[in-house]
């Protein structure tokens, strides 16, 4: 399990959700291990050993949006509740400890609260997050906790403005510091995809890691096909985008087979948009600024409660659909595909984006990365212009 | 109280009486219901011989059910097996059990043995232990249809009536209650059937929250694409992993002798919609309908059942498996065992049986004439019998799955750690180390396997408490059910406490067999898998098992679970410092 350990905690700091030197995982089979920054370690273990579980990491993230969130929830709160429809189909919601609560020994009420959830924020501490049975999934927990806070951050900021003493400073630290400009340059796409089984196994690879390496997503969150002819090549349910060899299942077009039940729950997504679009690639992945732009709806007075998998209609970020619908077999599968071939990209509410290559990957990748860099762009406009009074004021 | 009724009813067959009595209300906080509720009332019990009349046939439902928590109108049938010796638990789904709570029951607990044939007829208020000397030796279709008036049937065929130690019993809707041989504890009481209808309804403690859970629960499923995918077990039934098994190298072919058969495309999910016009069927209430019936109406196999009849005997016919999986479900007997058992039968002689030897092997295993009554016994007892002990492919004499063991480490080590023998569903470990559910893992290696097949063994014991369906786990989590726990019986339950009783349910079935007399030697399997490679193909080589590292990790499991070298209790008193 060490070589795990070493593994993840590369990961963390490969897509800098977590500080270096802060990041410490424990983990048990007969005996219980821990590794890491000594305090986190030790607090990881003391944690763990209370838990019918394999796995834990304890890590300070890189960015203070969680402990932001914590100090700027009302008295009594104990809990946050992610925006984004991913992250609050998985965890439901992410329970919290303020520093006043931790006392000299937080293990036992970090256990407590990871009895029931898959992570917890930890002010001054960092995120804490459980991996039932494996090291991995302690990972992609604490992957999907940092998203959720970041998206949730993003959004009350655009609709609350700065709270706190050193919120402005910080967050203008994360833009100008953290944030890295997002381009498809440098990268290589075959022009024109073959049928041929090798190329496109190599290729879906190749893409998968380029969408984790230029900071697009997290490692666990996207899916990727190519069709080619009777087949669909699409990446596996639970696949890590930078890790796909190995994890890409050829499905018949026609379900002749059922090796794929194994394949991405996007699988009738997929299928759909390629029977209603004649595209030849898919790529869909969950970057932050477009999930939190989905969810930015100015209508007012609507009707609708449930808007991510209940609102019928089509809104538009920069040229690209915003469509509603649950993942899986829900309604994602029904309103993306509509949608997507004009414009070649849609955004599912809360979820992520959706792009096509007629020919091949780099289309699609170019898109996604237009598609996010607008989202972050119109984001920050929008910030600056609901800040605008404020600076006046000042 | 809400989600328990707090009774249960006890029928002694011997005297003929029947009783209604409470249940502790810690027992049922301590055990939930199901599989752990069964188990405790064992404790009495658990030394007696499963042909005693004294040994009860347990009964027992959970919390959840009667109410909408998806997949949970099921109950677990519990004693001690005729065919292992060991504590025996199986869940069940359908009506039946959702009738029990609805007649205000908890657990029916069944002792003693008629002088006569009898059936048990259960209402709100009575139960009466009537004559069924004309249902003696009719099968389950006769049978039910002439009790279904006075509510929903469960009832055992010949094969549990002449002790078949892998009879089922079976319900009126197509469920069983397998593997183990209940069905001959029953028949061994006299006990023909039991038909219950019940009017109450079980109470919810916190609505909203129960609705809010179960909608988690719901979006879980349609997230998993084992469930709802499109080529998942909602569209194909179980049979959807024939191609991926067959495709992973790891379909047990002729008595586990390879794990490749080139021709299991003819019962492969499409193939058994395509040929026999499966429509969706499904438990009670179930929002999965993962069972498939003919358009004839007929249940059809489930992938167990296909590949045991079909790559484990070298039999390729779609039509042949489906009569023999119908013939099994009228005789009441356990397909998996069944198919398993000629299996090692046909590699002992040197041949497979063929689709109609079969057929004739089945009738006279259920009425235990000519080679039936050898067979009757199960593998394990034929293999020895006919001086070929190592074919019998079992562990603790439980006939193994269609899963190779050779082909995900983690099934190996889950299938002698099993306390009913040599069983999937404790730990499930195909969940990720095929499936990949929740996380996939390496099915290749041993490494950190020991500590997953124990929480997944707690985790399931849990389960089967309360009592949900394991598929529902290819989605949803014990954090929705514990909620959905919650919401229903006003009683806070997350997943590590629910972990907690699965562990408490765990070594209590541990302990009972230590007592029995199990221990390390049985926890073994067959040493085919050990000196012989399966099937390459495709880029994948499945070696045998290493031995070593087997071990290893056994004894790694071992000092996880707390338990001595040999796989025993070093505290003989362990029973009694549990609830």
């Amino acid at each position: 399990m060490r070589d795990q350990i070493e593994k993840y905690s590369g990961k963390l700091l490969a897509d800098r959700s977590a500080l270096p030197g802060r990041i410490a995982f424990a983990a048990q089979d007969d005996v219980l291990i821990s590794d890491g920054a000594p305090d986190l370690a030790e607090l990881a273990g003391a944690t763990l050993s209370r838990l019918n579980a394999l796995a834990l990491v304890a890590a300070r993230p890189s960015l203070p949006f969680a402990d932001f969130l914590i100090a700027r929830s009302p008295k009594g709160e104990n809990c946050i509740l992610p925006q984004d429809t991913e992250t609050r189909t998985f965890l439901h919601d992410i329970p919290f400890l303020r520093k006043g609560e931790l006392g000299d020994d937080p293990a036992p009420k970090i256990a407590v609260l990871l009895g029931n959830r898959k992570g917890v924020i930890v002010e001054g501490v960092g995120i804490v997050t459980l991996g039932a049975i494996t090291v991995e999934q302690a990972f992609i927990n604490y992957s999907s906790v940092f998203h959720s806070t970041f998206v949730k951050y993003l959004q009350d900021v655009l609709a609350e403005g700065f709270l706190l003493p050193g919120e402005r400073e910080a967050f203008q630290a994360f833009r100008d510091q953290w944030l890295r400009p997002l381009s498809a340059s440098g990268l290589v796409f075959r022009d024109k995809l073959s049928q041929e089984k090798d190329e496109i196994l190599s290729e879906i690879e190749a893409v998968g890691r380029y969408t984790v390496e230029r900071g697009l997503v997290d490692s666990f969150f996207g899916n990727i096909s190519a069709c080619a002819g009777d087949l669909i090549y699409i990446s596996q349910t639970a696949a890590s985008l930078d890790e796909l060899k190995g994890c890409i299942d050829p499905v018949p077009t026609d379900n002749s087979s059922t090796t794929g039940i194994t394949a991405s729950s996007e699988l009738l997504a997929h299928r759909k948009i390629f029977e209603q679009t004649g595209a030849r690639v898919i790529l869909h992945g969950h970057p932050k600024f477009s999930v939190v732009m989905s969810m930015l709806c100015e209508a007012r007075d609507c009707p609708i409660k449930d808007c991510w998998k209940d609102c019928p209609h089509v809104r538009e970020i920069g040229g690209t659909p915003v469509v509603a619908g649950e993942i899986g077999a829900g309604g994602l599968a029904k309103r993306v595909p509509p949608v997507i071939g004009a414009s070649g990209s849609a955004i599912v509410y809360g979820h992520g984006v959706f792009t096509l290559g007629r020919m091949g990957f780099g289309e699609a990748f170019a898109a996604l990365v237009e598609v996010e860099n607008f989202c972050r762009e119109e984001y920050f406009r929008r910030l600056e212009a609901c800040m605008l009074p404020d600076e006046h004021k000042a | 109280m809400h989600g328990w009724t707090g009774k249960i009813l006890h029928v002694n067959l011997t005297d003929g009486s029947c009783r209604r009595e409470e249940i502790p209300t810690e027992l049922l906080h301590a055990y939930l219901g199901g599989r752990g509720l069964g188990v405790r009332l064992m404790r009495d019990f658990f030394r007696l011989d499963p042909f005693d009349p004294e040994i009860p046939l347990i009964f027992a439902v959970g919390p959840l059910c009667g109410t909408t928590s998806p997949t949970s109108a099921r109950l677990a049938c519990v004693t001690r097996s005729p065919l292992t010796g060991t504590i025996y638990d199986c869940s069940a789904g359908g009506r039946f059990a959702w009738r029990i709570k609805a007649a205000g029951l908890d657990a029916i607990s069944i002792t003693g043995k008629s002088a006569q044939p009898v059936f048990l007829a259960i209402d709100d208020t009575r139960a009466e232990i009537l004559p069924a000397g004309a249902l003696w030796g009719k099968g389950i279709k006769e049978t039910v249809a002439s009790l279904k008036e006075r509510g929903s049937v469960t009832a055992i065929g010949p094969a549990g009536e002449n002790g078949v130690l892998f009879a089922n019993i079976m319900m009126g809707e197509g469920n069983s209650i397998g593997r183990g041989g209940l069905g001959a504890v029953m028949g061994a009481k006299g006990l023909k059937a039991i038909t219950v209808q019940g009017s109450g309804v079980t109470g919810v403690a916190d609505r909203e929250r129960f609705d809010a859970a179960r909608a988690d629960v719901m979006r879980l499923f349609r997230a998993s694409p084992v469930i709802f995918g499109e080529l998942g077990i909602a569209e194909y039934g179980t049979p959807a992993l024939v191609d991926l098994m067959a495709q992973r190298r790891m379909a047990p072919t002729e008595n586990f002798r390879s794990t490749f058969f080139a021709e299991s495309g003819n019962y492969s999910g499409p193939s058994i919609r395509r040929e026999c016009g499966a429509r969706k069927e499904g438990c009670y209430g179930c929002p999965i309908q993962c069972k498939k019936s003919s358009d004839k109406g007929e249940p059809l196999p489930e992938y167990e059942t296909v590949n045991h009849f079909g790559a484990l005997n070298g039999n390729s016919d779609l039509h042949a498996i489906v009569r023999a999986n119908t013939l099994c479900n009228e005789l009441g007997m356990d397909t998996i065992s069944a198919a398993a058992t000629l299996s090692a039968f046909g590699e002992a002689r040197g041949r497979f049986p063929d689709p109609a030897e079969v057929a004739s092997l089945l009738w006279e295993i259920a009425s235990r004439r000519g080679e039936g009554e050898l067979l009757a016994l199960g593998s394990r007892r034929v293999a020895q019998e006919l001086g070929k002990p190592e074919l019998s492919m079992s562990v603790k004499s439980l006939e193994l799955p269609a899963y190779d063991p050779r082909g995900a480490y983690g099934m190996a080590l889950a299938y002698v750690t099993s306390n009913r023998g040599g069983c999937h569903l404790r730990a499930y470990p195909i969940s990720h180390e095929i499936l990949r559910k929740p996380v996939p893992t390496d099915r290749f290696s041993f490494s950190g396997k020991a500590r997953i097949i124990k929480i997944a063994e707690d985790v399931n014991a849990a389960v089967d408490s309360l009592v949900a369906c394991k598929f529902a786990f290819f989605g949803a989590t014990l954090e929705e059910y514990g909620e959905l726990l919650s919401a229903v019986t006003g009683v806070e339950y997350g997943p590590e406490s629910l972990k907690a009783i699965g562990e408490r349910i765990y070594l209590t079935e541990r302990f009972y067999n230590c007592e029995n007399g199990f221990d390390r030697a049985d926890d073994a399997l067959p040493e085919r898998f050990f000196s012989e490679a399966g099937s390459a193909g495709e880029g994948i080589d499945v070696p045998p098992l290493d031995r070593v590292r087997f071990e290893e990790e056994l004894q790694k499991y071992y000092r996880i679970r707390g338990l001595t070298t040999d796989g025993t209790f070093t505290d003989p008193s362990f029973l009694e410092v549990l609830p």
